[in-house]
């Protein structure tokens, strides 16, 4: 891979002159909260906070929206095709692996066998720019296989002390990085050994480890384990750790009716398999009425339907929805007891 | 400035948008029997109506404009080109609010979306078509289907059971095509009357299962039950199927969920590790085995 | 298609719904147009008490003894009775002491020979009648009020948000007022629709929407009981808004089955 050099005395710099590609998103530190991040628009360059670990939205709301105008409508004239910023160009700057693995997952959600329109349409328009993290006592992504990533994104930034050691993804990134190749510098050997001392450090930082190499069979044969009904007693069904995770893509969509009762928007909203009329169909029949089995099902679609479908599990190790549970539920925790579970009772036998 | 606005760097394509609907016009409605009403569909885009094409057992998204999406079955056949023909249930929202709607009124339509059933890869074989209740509306295209292709099909055995004569669907043509040789259709009803008022009903009494005792000499080697009606019909349809030596991989059934973008994205219809709207909503007795919480 | 006939109520309440509509400024004359106000007696001077209604909008709870006949009433010549606000929903605010007995609390409001209301313990609607939908609020959202009116006028029964309050709040990316600041929230426990208001202004959900379909008592107790809260405040606070519906006999239940 083509790597450069951005010096921290330019950083500033470089970052003013992306904001002539288009919007700016960095992390930014919620004021009321110190220590609690989110992905916002850039209005200076000193607002970026270098050392955050996790926002609390993961940067998937610029690509696929909270809540947005899919079509208007009118009862005679039919449905008219509504995309949101779809010629908002956007750059999506700070970008740890996990969140680009995240969208590494939705770009495959969102164009296999259809494409979603609304998706790409924004997708097209962004730029990805990584940045690198040491990790707390929450990240997982070591275990996730998703703590470093080889695509994905058009430059990466990794923190080698006096500079950023600049990864070259596509040829949009070596166009910008062309752009303003008064700010980058060669990559010198001191440069590359003080990159390998970093993902050394980085490597021995991790303190949450999950095994997940046999982790779809363990799945597979504790379907009906005691730990879903127990999980199923402490979830509160609140739907925050959909909300926060990256790779969550569910959604609803619903008609809002102007006072005419003709004409109105057609609306996609995102949505949780934990509410209770996800699996409802007309005629009242649910599907999944169990608060166990809703739980259960988010479990398995992350670490098992997913490997099934498409290659690999759908949890990047954020460790947003640790973070979110306002019930505490450990999502590391709960498939570690899985497994200590299914291999206790093979023990046993 | 930068020349980056010509860069085309991602090659996702920008197709045709699967969430929009098309405007549909009523044609006709036909109650066919209580809160089961007939409808036909046309495209009001002329070219767009003559290309629609489906395969049977597919379904589409039905939208009353200003209520909602629905996912609804087809039961005309492909065979049978320029309307499309639909029996929808009064359940939810959106059929409460189509049952409002008369002949000549707009609503939109997107799809077909599914797999359908494999009417190609059955060339050859023998049909036997098990329907229970409401059952019968997407193995109505299957049905019609195979007979307006008759040549490619054996024996096309059809055995349709309700609760009572008023609850079958599309009855007089079905009672017709009972006095036709090259097809075997057994209907079949729990109780004679739903009361007094209805007229007597002279056919055959009981189960859809008891049809099974009269098959004689289907070949199951060469053979697809195409298996379609509620949990408890499912529960002894199939192990009638069974008993006749059908494989798992040989019978197939369609499932209902809520598949509300139809495309594979909303999640809603996912189960085990499936999406019914993309995967099915036909799968294979044994693909739903494989599946926990799948009937 | 003639206009639907519309009547506005308020039983015991403080107009605060009624108001919701009045505010609904850009909207107003198109709901004008689209319906016929035949009785609103906050914002009419002539009103016909007694023709029969299409949709009758009914605020506040019933917490007079006045207010069961005045509701019955207005039952009777409705098609469609719609409970208004959290207090015709689930009694609201009048309903918080219903422990107290009524002479006890007139007393010590208005002294001891003030004998002007017959007050009695607040109900919601559905005690004393058919409610065909809720949309309860405290008060009620603009936006919900008007996707309910153009539901009804389109011939259909409107569709409420059945998820708390928790994911609107998450949308919003607002700081978490269980995770990180210890407080007792009712947002898990209350239906959306507000957008996350209170959170989104650095305030825990006071929970004036009610609760949602499935409350999951259990898991709430234990969530605060983990974070060293204790069971009298999660009462008090839940009390506030919506107490028939979920306090205190239930929640005090689950908590004897936590402490056992």
């Amino acid at each position: 891979m083509k790597v450069s050099k951005l010096p921290k005395a330019n950083v500033n710099k470089f970052l003013e002159s992306l904001q002539d590609f288009g919007e700016v998103i960095i992390p930014k530190e919620k004021q009321e909260q110190p220590g609690v991040y989110m992905f916002d628009t850039m209005t200076d360059p000193s607002e970026v906070a270098w050392e955050y670990l996790r926002t609390i939205i993961p940067p998937k709301k610029y690509l696929t929206k909270p809540k947005e105008v899919i079509f208007k409508f009118d009862s005679q004239r039919g449905f008219e095709e509504v995309i949101e910023d779809a010629e908002q160009k956007r750059v999506l700057f700070g970008l740890h692996p996990c969140d680009i693995h995240g969208i590494k997952i939705l770009d495959v959600v969102f164009t296999h066998q259809y494409t979603d329109p609304y998706y790409t349409r924004r997708r097209n328009n962004t730029v990805i720019i990584g940045l690198s993290c040491i990790p707390d006592e929450k990240c997982f992504c070591k275990s996730m296989h998703t703590d470093y990533t080889e695509d994905g994104f058009d430059l990466a930034l990794s923190d080698i002390g006096d500079g950023y050691l600049v990864a070259i993804g596509t040829s949009l990134g070596d166009d910008l990085v062309a752009e303003r190749a008064d700010l980058f510098t060669e990559v010198e050997e001191t440069d590359r050994r003080k990159y390998l001392d970093f993902r050394k450090k980085r490597n021995q930082s991790f303190k949450l480890d999950l095994d997940i190499d046999d982790l779809p069979y363990i799945l597979d044969l504790e379907q009906h384990s005691p730990i879903w009904d127990e999980l199923g007693k402490r979830c509160l069904t609140c739907g925050s750790c959909s909300m926060v995770c990256p790779t969550c893509y569910c959604f609803n969509v619903y008609d809002e009716l102007n006072l005419d009762a003709r004409s109105g928007r057609r609306i996609k909203q995102w949505d949780a398999c934990l509410f209770k009329d996800y699996a409802l169909v007309a005629g009242g029949h649910n599907f999944r009425e169990d608060r166990a089995e809703r739980v259960k099902n988010r479990y398995y679609h992350k670490q098992f339907r997913m490997v099934e479908q498409y290659g690999k599990p759908s949890c990047v190790g954020c460790g947003r929805c640790i973070n979110a549970c306002p019930a505490g539920i450990d999502v590391v925790e709960v498939l570690t007891k899985v497994r200590e579970g299914s291999y206790a009772e093979t023990e046993s036998s | 400035m930068l020349r980056l606005n010509h860069h085309e760097h991602k090659s996702y394509t920008l197709s045709e948008n699967p969430y929009k609907p098309e405007l549909a016009r009523i044609i006709s409605v036909d109650p066919m029997v209580e809160d089961n009403y007939l409808f036909r569909f046309r495209f009001e885009d002329a070219q767009l109506n003559q290309r629609f094409q489906y395969r049977p057992g597919q379904f589409m998204e039905l939208s009353v404009i200003g209520v909602g999406e629905s996912p609804i079955s087809i039961s005309s056949t492909p065979s049978r080109p320029g309307v499309i023909e639909m029996c929808i249930r009064r359940a939810g929202r959106v059929t409460n609010a189509l049952y409002r709607l008369k002949p000549n009124d707009l609503i939109g339509l997107r799809g077909p979306f599914g797999n359908g059933f494999p009417m190609k890869k059955m060339n050859g074989n023998s049909l036997l078509i098990v329907a229970g209740g409401l059952g019968m509306v997407p193995l109505r295209s299957a049905l019609l289907y195979a007979l307006d292709n008759r040549q490619d099909y054996q024996r096309i055995i059809l055995m349709y059971g309700t609760r009572y004569p008023d609850y079958l669907l599309f009855r007089s043509e079905l009672e017709a095509l009972a006095l036709r040789s090259d097809v075997e259709c057994r209907l079949i009803v729990e109780k004679s009357a739903l009361s007094k008022d209805t007229p007597e009903w002279h056919g055959r009494t009981g189960l859809v299962t008891d049809l099974f005792d009269d098959l004689q000499d289907l070949d199951v080697q060469k053979s697809y039950a195409l298996v379609v009606g509620p949990p408890i019909f499912y529960r002894f349809v199939l192990s009638k199927c069974l008993d006749l030596g059908f494989s798992k991989d040989r019978i197939l059934m369609s499932l209902e969920r809520r598949m509300e973008c139809g495309i594979g994205k909303c999640g809603h219809c996912e189960i085990g590790n499936k999406k019914v709207c993309t995967d099915g909503p036909v799968f294979t007795y044994w693909d739903v085995m494989n599946l926990p919480e799948m009937i | 298609m003639s206009k639907p006939k519309v009547g506005i109520f308020g039983l015991t309440s403080c107009a605060g719904d009624q108001l919701v509509i009045l505010n609904c400024e850009d909207q107003l004359m198109e709901l004008a147009n689209a319906v016929d106000i035949r009785d609103w007696e906050m914002a009419k001077s002539q009103n016909d008490e007694e023709c029969p209604l299409d949709i009758a909008l009914v605020e506040g709870s019933v917490a007079q003894v006045r207010d069961i006949e005045t509701v019955k009433k207005i039952r009777e010549r409705s098609k469609i009775l719609v409970a208004l606000g959290t207090c015709a929903v689930w009694g609201g605010i009048p309903a918080m002491k219903n422990d107290v007995p009524r002479e006890v609390m007139l007393e010590e409001v208005y002294g001891n020979d003030v004998r002007f209301i017959e007050s009695k313990a607040a109900q919601p609607l559905s005690s004393f009648v058919k409610v065909d939908f809720n949309l309860p609020g405290c008060p009620i959202e603009k936006e919900e009020f008007l996707q309910m009116m153009a539901s009804f006028l389109h011939g259909d029964i409107p569709e409420i948000l059945n998820f708390s309050v928790c994911s609107e709040c998450k949308m919003k990316e607002n700081v978490c007022q269980i995770v990180y600041k210890n407080q007792v929230c009712c947002g898990p426990l209350t239906r959306a629709g507000c957008g996350a208001r209170c959170p989104s202004h650095n305030v825990p959900c006071t929970g004036c929407h009610g609760p949602i379909e499935e409350v999951h008592y259990d898991s709430h107790i234990k969530m605060f009981q983990l974070k060293g809260i204790k069971p009298e405040e999660i009462v008090h606070k839940m009390q506030v808004y919506a107490a028939p519906a979920w306090m205190p006999e239930k929640l005090m239940e689950e908590m004897q089955h936590e402490g056992e």
